[in-house]
């Protein structure tokens, strides 16, 4: 399923409780979506650096089993953001649906 | 040399070295995540190297997103270039009051030229001396703010074409070809700079990148 422009909230939503690594946000999103949203995982971290870059999330290094790995956690301006996100996406949904069903 | 050691060839082209290495650690974990569980759900070694690399996708599409929002090898080397510059003259404080003395002896020069009748050297003197002073000045001027930097990117934008155009007068525009190939190379260091202030985070911006 195409969902250009919304990985950033994706990936917000999925770090909303928990701190994690790269591997497991992709994980999450797949799984939660029931795999719906699927998509090249070798995108995922760009959209990470450009929301660590904007201050919506930020990362440190912990050695788990011998192995290095970066993991992120949301900020309190990423929270608003995906707050904000949300409402705007219920608006939006909203609207459609009512377009598609009066169609 | 492995498939993901091609992937990542292509997919850190033209990043800075610690943008690259960041990089490479990343999609390593990543990759040998991805590996270890399609080895549990029981694919062979190759199956799960091939499944991992599917799962990343193309190269290329990754390194035109990354060199969106990490430092490339260009810019990383402006902000050394910028580094070693503003510590030359920091580090040196007979130079910085060198530079200071600059633009009060342009415009001591000025009222000389004036007095004496020679008005256009006079003009050129005293831009100079306006020139120098937007510039010069920077080592004693207290930017550590993005809206302090912005107005004195102002500042000396407007200079970097008002005082040019008043230099030449009625000529500005016959010689307008001259002004903007002179502004090409300021024009793209700024915009440079632009994008590392885009990429890198503000608690990371050395003083120099805020002018």
């Amino acid at each position: 399923m195409n969902f250009r422009g919304t990985l950033p909230t994706l990936i917000l939503q999925a770090l909303a409780h928990e701190p994690s690594h790269g591997y497991s946000i992709a994980q999450k999103i797949k799984a939660q979506s029931k795999g719906l949203l699927d998509f090249k995982e070798g995108t995922l971290y760009p959209a990470l650096h450009k929301l660590e870059n904007d201050g919506l999330v930020e990362s440190y290094e912990e050695v788990e089993k011998g192995r290095t790995r970066r993991y992120y956690r949301i900020t309190k301006s990423g929270r608003t953001a995906l707050g904000r996100d949300r409402a705007e996406w219920r608006e939006l949904s909203r609207a459609v649906s009512m377009m598609l069903e009066e169609a | 040399m492995t498939s993901l050691d091609r992937w990542l060839e292509l997919a850190t082209c033209h990043l800075a070295k610690e943008s690259a290495a960041q990089v490479g650690m990343e999609i390593r974990d990543h990759h040998e995540s991805e590996r270890q569980t399609a080895m549990r759900r029981g694919a062979t070694a190759e199956e799960a190297d091939r499944l991992a690399l599917t799962a990343l996708g193309d190269a290329r599409t990754a390194n035109r997103q990354y060199r969106r929002v990490m430092l490339t090898s260009a810019e990383a080397g402006m902000l050394r270039g910028s580094r070693r510059e503003a510590q030359a003259v920091c580090s040196r404080p007979w130079l910085k009051w060198l530079l200071l003395t600059a633009p009060l002896a342009a415009a001591l020069a000025a009222a000389v030229f004036f007095y004496n009748g020679a008005v256009v050297a006079a003009r050129a003197s005293l831009l100079a001396g306006v020139a120098a002073g937007v510039f010069f000045s920077l080592p004693l001027l207290p930017i550590y703010t993005p809206s302090r930097a912005k107005a004195y990117r102002v500042a000396k934008w407007a200079t970097l074409i008002v005082l040019p155009a008043l230099a030449f007068g009625r000529d500005a525009l016959t010689y307008s070809w001259l002004l903007a190939s002179c502004l090409w190379i300021p024009l793209w260091t700024e915009w440079t700079r632009v994008s590392i202030r885009r990429k890198l985070p503000e608690a990371r911006w050395p003083r120099h990148l805020y002018l």
